[in-house]
Formats: C-alpha cells, structure tokens, sequence
C-alpha cells in the first residue's frame, strides 16, 4: 500500500507579496503585480511592464548562507521555503529543530523545478565578457549559474540532508517537482519534502518573449477575446509535503492530500502547443486515473492560462477534450497569472499552493481583466468565489512541449 | 508493488567512441579523451586541453532532416538517443503506439546558446536575438528536442545535478517505471563542452592545469578535464520488455540518493557516499559483500574524490581492501551531466566481457587512501564476480546517487 502525502504548509515569493495566507488573501482580492521594469533598463524595448517581486530583502530569510554569494533565484527559494515550513508549524531556527520535529535529516529532502534558474549569473558573466574579454569574467557560470544550486542551498540553509533534486522542466517545472516530491514520498524515500519551484526575473527571458512577440503591454488577461499576451514575473513557491500519517501524528493542519499527476510530452513543437491539445489533455487524463477520479468530480482547475492568444485557445481545447465540449461540464477554471503574471519555473508551484488552499478553504481565486470571455466556460471572471471544492487540478504546460497535471483534494477528518 | 525495471538498449556518443562498445575498447587501452581544444578560442587561458569529439557530423547519424534549428548540446543527444533507440528496438511504429518518453540528466544544458542569445542581444538590440535561440534557451530544451525529433510522447524530465544529473536522472527513470508511472524511458544524460562553461570552471579553480594531472584519485591530481557527450539507457519494465521480446541487458536493482548540507566541510559528503551506497544496496536486496566491482565518480578533484574514497570505504568496510574500483574519467574526462551514464553503460559492458578499465595515468595514491584495489592496468575479472555492480555519482555541491546494477540472467 503506498503511503498518501499531503500539504501542510505553503510558501509564496510573488509580485504581490510574500508570505502564506496572506498572499492567498491577495489572491482572493485580484490583486495586480505588474510594474514599469526595475532590475534592468527596458529602453530598448517597445516594452516595459513585468511582475518583479517588489519587497524581497534575502538577509531577511537567507540566515546561515552568505545571501551575498547566492543568485537570486536560490535566495527567493530559501524565502518560500522558510514561509512554507512557518506555515507547517515548523522551525528550522529552534535548537533541535529535527529532533523536536521526529524528523532525521536524512528523510528531509528538496525538490525544485525552474525555466532559466539563475540567469543573471549569465548576464553578469556577458556584461563582463563583453566589456573586458575573458580577464573581466568571473567563475560565476560555474559557481553561482548551475540551477541544481537552487535546491542545494535550500537545504543547506536548512541542514536538510536527504533527496535533492533539480527538474529543470521550464514552466511546468513547479509540477513536475511535486510529482517527483511525491513519488520520493510513496516509495518512502523520504519523510518530508520541500517542493516547489524558482525564478529570476532577468533581461534574457524578458528579450525572449519580447521577441516571440508575446509580452502583453500593461496587463495580463487570460481567456479574453482581447488579451494581448503574457507578462513574464519572477518568484518561488514552495510546498511541505509529508506523509498523512505523519502529518497527523504531529497534529499538524493538512490543506489537502496530493492525490496524483500526470506528464507528458507533444513531441511537436518546442514554443507552440500541440494544435490539437494533444499532448496536454494525456497529461489530464493521466492524472486523473492516479487519482482514481473522473473529470465530473473535478471541482476547480487552475489554468496555466498565460493570457497569449495562442495557448489560452489551444488549453481550452484540450480541457474540453478532457472534460467534454459543452462549456458547463468544465469545472470553474481561472488563472492568477492574471495578478502576478508569468513567474516561469515558480508559476506551477505558486499555482499548486492555489489549489491546496482552494481546496481548504472553499474558495476560488478569480481571472481577474476579463471583459469578454472566450467561450462559455465559468473563468471566474474578477471576482473570487466561495465554493466547495473537493478536487482541485493544476495544469502547467511548457517550452519543449512539456505538460504536467497535478491533483489535489479534500482529506476526510 | 514496485516493478522490475531492466535495460533493453543503450547509446553513448563521446570523445571515445560513438558506441558502447567503441568506448569499453578504448577505456580498455586506456586512450586519452584530451586533445587540444578547437571548438572556441581560449585566447591564452590556462588548460587547453579537453575531451572534444571531433569530428562531430551528426547528419551521419541522423540522415538530413533539417537540423538549423537544434544546437550542439540536442545534436548530441539526438544522436545517442537514435542509438538507444535501435538498439532496443523501439521502433517509430512502436513509438506511435506507445508512449516512450525521456529522463535527462544534464548540468548547463546549451550554457553556450543562452550566452550567445543575451550577447547578440546586448550588442545588436532586443530585437535582433533570436528567437530561435530563445526556444533553447531554457534547459529543458534538448529534451524537448529529442522529444519532437524521436517522437517521443511520454514523461519528458530533465534533472540538473552537476557531476550526478546524469546518474539521478537514470535513477528517477527507474522510480517513475517502477511505481508504473511510465513503461520504457530513454533514461541518462548529455552535456556539451563549450567555451562559457569552461571559463567557469577554469576560473573556479576546478580544472586540471594544462601541465596537470586530472587522474582519479592519484596523489598529485589538481582538478579535472572538462569532457562531452551523451549517454542513454533504455529502461523499461521487465513485462513490457518480455511482451516486446526485446534483448535484456541487465537490470537495475536499486538506488539511493543522498544529500551532504554542510557545503564540503568536514566528512559529510563521504557520509553521503556512504550512505546512498548502503541504501542502494538494501533496496537491491543484497549485502555489499556482492557487489563485484565499483565505478567511481571520482575525476581528479582533490576534495571530492577523497570523499569518494572515504565513503565507499565506510560503507564497504574490510570489502574495501579488495573490492576493485575503476574510475573511466582518467581516459573520459568529466563530462558533466552525462558522466553517470557513461559508467552505468560501460559498467554494463564490464559485466559482460569481465574487462575493468584501468585508471590510466594513476601512480601513487594519498598516505591512507581507504581503497585497496585501484590499479592503472586494465584487468580481466570472472564474468561470474561482476554479476552485481555499483555505479556512484558525486557532485561537488553535495548530492550523492548510488545504482545497483544486475546481470540479466
């Protein structure tokens, strides 16, 4: 019998703020992160508007690393996951933190996902480069870039000395840390897991879309028929996860248990989604025959629903091919890159925290610029909503075709 | 119920040999990888030395679909991949019919092709990088190539680790078909050398001078050699393979992975070493009075092969004196997230033809070195003594990955 895992605590870094509930609150309120750009200078672009996480101080959360020598990613990392561990009721800080938890170091591990990992390492060693040749440049491609740092210093700050991983799947790379968190924990390989997902906001990403011609100029609306684009963002998200039982004999708060996911590749197109939603609805389906669910007893789907005209059109497609094509049989369904735009390799993390506390509290998060839905599917237009929610599934497809779903529901009493 | 998972197939692209087999051979002789670098300029930078596969014409693998839109690091690995493939005989048809999908380890994926992108970027302005660039830009982007071009359909991971991606990503295949997640994975990893990663490392101190001695575990070693290439398993699970009738390999019994927090001070990454060794072993349901024979990690670093040592002396014990280890990156070079896929696949020749390679160029080892049974010479074991083998992966971050490899019997 494989043993059930549940979220006990969530750790959110975004552009609307940082923290637990408190962020889920912004959330719930529609909240905007999109700003003029700060951390480089956007002149040259014919645009200038990005999520970057406005208030994020690293001394405040990197304690027993050296913030200074860490790149940014890692350092947003190490804020959820301080956040998600609070939130769990636990504290790395107090003496005897693994011995008080029941928890030896070996079986705490960390999973992380990311699209760029620390890409200003690069543009650093560019900058350099290209003022003074290779004299000028540092040993930062090999000391600070590499993104399997990220969940290295995570558990460095934290002594955590169990499975550490890296899964660079782009912006599906929050989900598919989950799901690998969560067969680490099924297999008992580990007791607890941190699992999420980093991203820094940096000038490569940002020519990178600009020149897809993707960045929508002041604000993100996914599912209108006007929407514009995405807007890329930076951030981290974080989950605990352990097993249930273990969870309940600390008499810890469970959101919600981890009930499956499922993965797949289109094997058609590095930037475009399959044109049939191929790829994307086999991930759903996947997921769902873990869970040992149908698509009826979905009760909400948060969408990965960038807001660019091409796949808003192409997921709708495939959760219609899951769900049915009558547009009530599909679940309520929104986006919160609607307030904090495109956080990359966070974006599925951050949206799998929604979904947890969708599922624990009974509310729905809405698509917040949303005049003139595409469709008639319920997208939860610009208002949050009470709702019951017994499942919860979270869809995050990616560059190189990449599709993840992952899903949570209600644990009985 | 965990399922068997077993080996039906492998490719290996490197410095030496486009095949397994052509790699066991030259390992065998104890050639070296190292030539002299012609890929990029170094301009008067420390090592010149490295292990380039030149020439490298990836249409003579891979016919001539276009390849203007893949980079060096994906043609690496679209070649190996085609190899894996052939040689467990998914064929495009089966392919189409089942899902097969792709675990892959790697440390920068195209390091080279993100530079490049911000650089052209920088000098020319935004709206002259290249959007095709940007699509392999992101590091999963040689899986998500070898995906389209392979038609590969189902999971689709990439796993970063430095020196261990390539050995946790094969191990992470092997979780996903065992729990029935996945039937048939392409599983291992790719890297290429190119001229970002190798300043990072030469300024980081970590590579070999050019007068140096990147020799596993020799007394005078002082860094690496900076290597490339692309290694893969075919995994599946031992009934998808019976019902295929596909050739079996070997199988992989059990893994283990463990993580040392404290940043390289003082033992706890041979603790690491040690104890992902012990765990791979219990899993595999032996004692490690069975394992025949080791493949270290080890690649002439000066901590992080001491660790290797120390640990899989104190896991091995008194086993240690005469257990016989080989080391392949003394001929092969480091290459990154496809170094643990190199020496589960060549292990995996081993264990076939009895032949160990020796640590080519090893002299002395350090006062005390834990490990009895290194030597420089290639040696030829009982087949019958290799029938249980342990592949380690130790990065220099920390993580530590041990796979217990079976013969199929």
């Amino acid at each position: 019998m494989s043993r059930r895992i549940v979220v006990t605590g969530v750790g959110l870094v975004t552009p609307i703020g940082s923290g637990s509930r408190g962020v889920w609150d912004g959330f719930l309120a529609g909240r905007s992160g999109f700003a003029p750009i700060r951390s480089f200078d956007s002149s040259r672009f014919n645009v200038h508007v990005g999520a970057e996480v406005p208030d994020f101080e690293p001394e405040e959360h990197v304690r027993r690393l050296d913030p200074s020598r860490l790149g940014r990613a890692s350092q947003l990392a190490i804020g959820a996951a301080r956040m998600a561990l609070a939130d769990a009721g636990l504290d790395p800080d107090t003496p005897d933190f693994f011995g008080a938890a029941g928890l030896a170091p070996e079986r705490a591990g960390v999973a992380m996902g990311t699209t760029s990992g620390e890409p200003r390492e690069v543009e650093r060693f560019d900058d350099a480069f290209l003022a003074g040749g290779i004299d000028a440049a540092g040993p930062e491609l090999a000391s600070r870039y590499p993104c399997h740092l990220i969940p290295a210093h995570v558990a460095r700050e934290l002594g955590f000395a169990g499975a550490n991983v890296m899964l660079p799947a782009a912006c599906a790379a929050g989900n598919y840390a989950i799901a690998h968190a969560m067969d680490l924990l099924a297999a008992g390989r580990a007791d607890l897991m941190l699992a999420g997902g980093a991203d820094a906001f940096s000038r490569i990403t940002y020519t990178g879309f600009a020149r897809l011609g993707a960045i929508a100029p002041e604000k993100c609306q996914p599912f209108d028929r006007n929407r514009k684009g995405m807007i890329p963002g930076e951030g981290a998200g974080v989950l605990v996860l352990e097993t249930l039982e273990r969870a309940r004999a600390r008499g810890a708060r469970i959101y919600a248990e981890l009930a499956g996911y499922g993965l797949s590749c289109d094997a058609h197109h590095m930037t475009a989604a399959h044109p049939e939603g191929d790829g994307a609805a086999r991930a759903m389906s996947k997921a769902l025959g873990v869970a040992g669910l149908r698509p009826d007893q979905v009760s909400y789907i948060s969408a990965h629903g960038t807001g660019t005209p091409t796949n808003d059109r192409l997921e709708l497609l495939a959760v219609q091919k899951v769900f049915g094509p009558d547009g009530p049989a599909t679940p309520p369904m929104s986006s919160v890159k609607s307030m904090i735009g495109h956080t990359m390799g966070a974006a599925s993390a951050i949206e799998a925290a929604v979904c947890a506390l969708a599922v624990a509290t009974d509310h729905i998060p809405p698509t917040m610029n949303l005049d003139e839905p595409e469709g008639d599917i319920d997208f939860v237009p610009n208002q949050a909503r009470q709702h019951r929610v017994e499942v919860a599934m979270n869809n995050a497809y990616a560059f190189g075709g990449n599709n993840a779903s992952v899903i949570f529901r209600k644990v009985e009493a | 119920m965990r399922r068997r998972v077993v080996i039906t197939g492998a490719g290996a692209l490197s410095p030496l040999g486009d095949s397994p087999a052509a790699l066991h051979r030259a390992l065998a002789e104890g050639r070296s990888a190292l030539k002299p670098i012609e890929l990029f300029s170094l301009d008067g930078l420390g090592p010149r030395r490295a292990g380039e596969i030149r020439p490298f014409e990836p249409q003579a693998y891979l016919g001539d679909r276009n390849l203007r839109p893949v980079d060096r690091t994906s043609r690496l690995l679209l070649v190996a991949a085609q190899a894996a493939l052939d040689t467990s005989g998914w064929t495009p048809e089966a392919r189409a019919e089942r899902e097969v999908g792709l675990v892959l380890g790697t440390t920068f994926c195209s390091i080279k092709t993100i530079a490049e992108f911000d650089r052209r970027g920088l000098q020319l302005g935004p709206s002259h990088a290249s959007p095709l660039d940007f699509a392999n830009s992101v590091i999963n982007a040689a899986a998500g190539q070898a995906a389209i071009w392979h038609g590969l359909r189902g999971v689709n991971s990439t796993v970063a680790g430095g020196e261990a991606a390539g050995l946790l990503a094969i191990a992470n295949a092997v979780d996903l078909i065992a729990a029935g997640r996945a039937d048939a994975l392409l599983a291992g990893g790719v890297e290429e050398l190119c001229f970002e990663s190798f300043v990072g490392y030469h300024k980081a101190g970590r590579l070999a001078p050019e007068d140096g001695h990147p020799v596993p575990f020799d007394a005078r070693r002082n860094g690496f050699a900076q290597s490339e290439g692309a290694a893969l398993l075919v995994l599946e699970a031992e009934e998808t393979a019976r019902q295929r009738g596909a050739a079996i390999l070997g199988e992989v019994l059990g893994h283990a992975s463990a993580f040392d927090p404290s940043a390289g001070e003082g033992s706890g990454a041979a603790e690491a070493v040690a104890r992902a060794i012990r765990l791979a072993c219990e899993e595999a349901g032996i004692g490690l009075d069975e394992i025949g024979a080791w493949s270290a990690s080890a690649n002439g670093g000066v901590k992080s092969d001491r660790c290797e040592a120390l640990g899989g002396a104190l896991a091995f014990g008194d086993r240690a004196a005469d257990l016989p280890v080989v080391a392949i990156k003394a001929m092969l070079g480091e290459a990154l997230g496809a170094s643990g896929a190199f020496q589960a696949i060549d292990l995996l020749s081993s264990m076939a033809d009895g032949i160990l390679p020796g640590i080519a160029g090893l002299k002395t080892t350090e006062e005390g070195f834990p490990l009895g049974s290194v030597a420089a010479e290639t040696r030829l074991a009982d087949p019958e003594a290799l029938r249980r083998t342990l592949v380690t992966a130790l990065s220099a971050d920390g993580t530590a990955c041990a796979l217990v490899l079976g013969r199929a019997e």
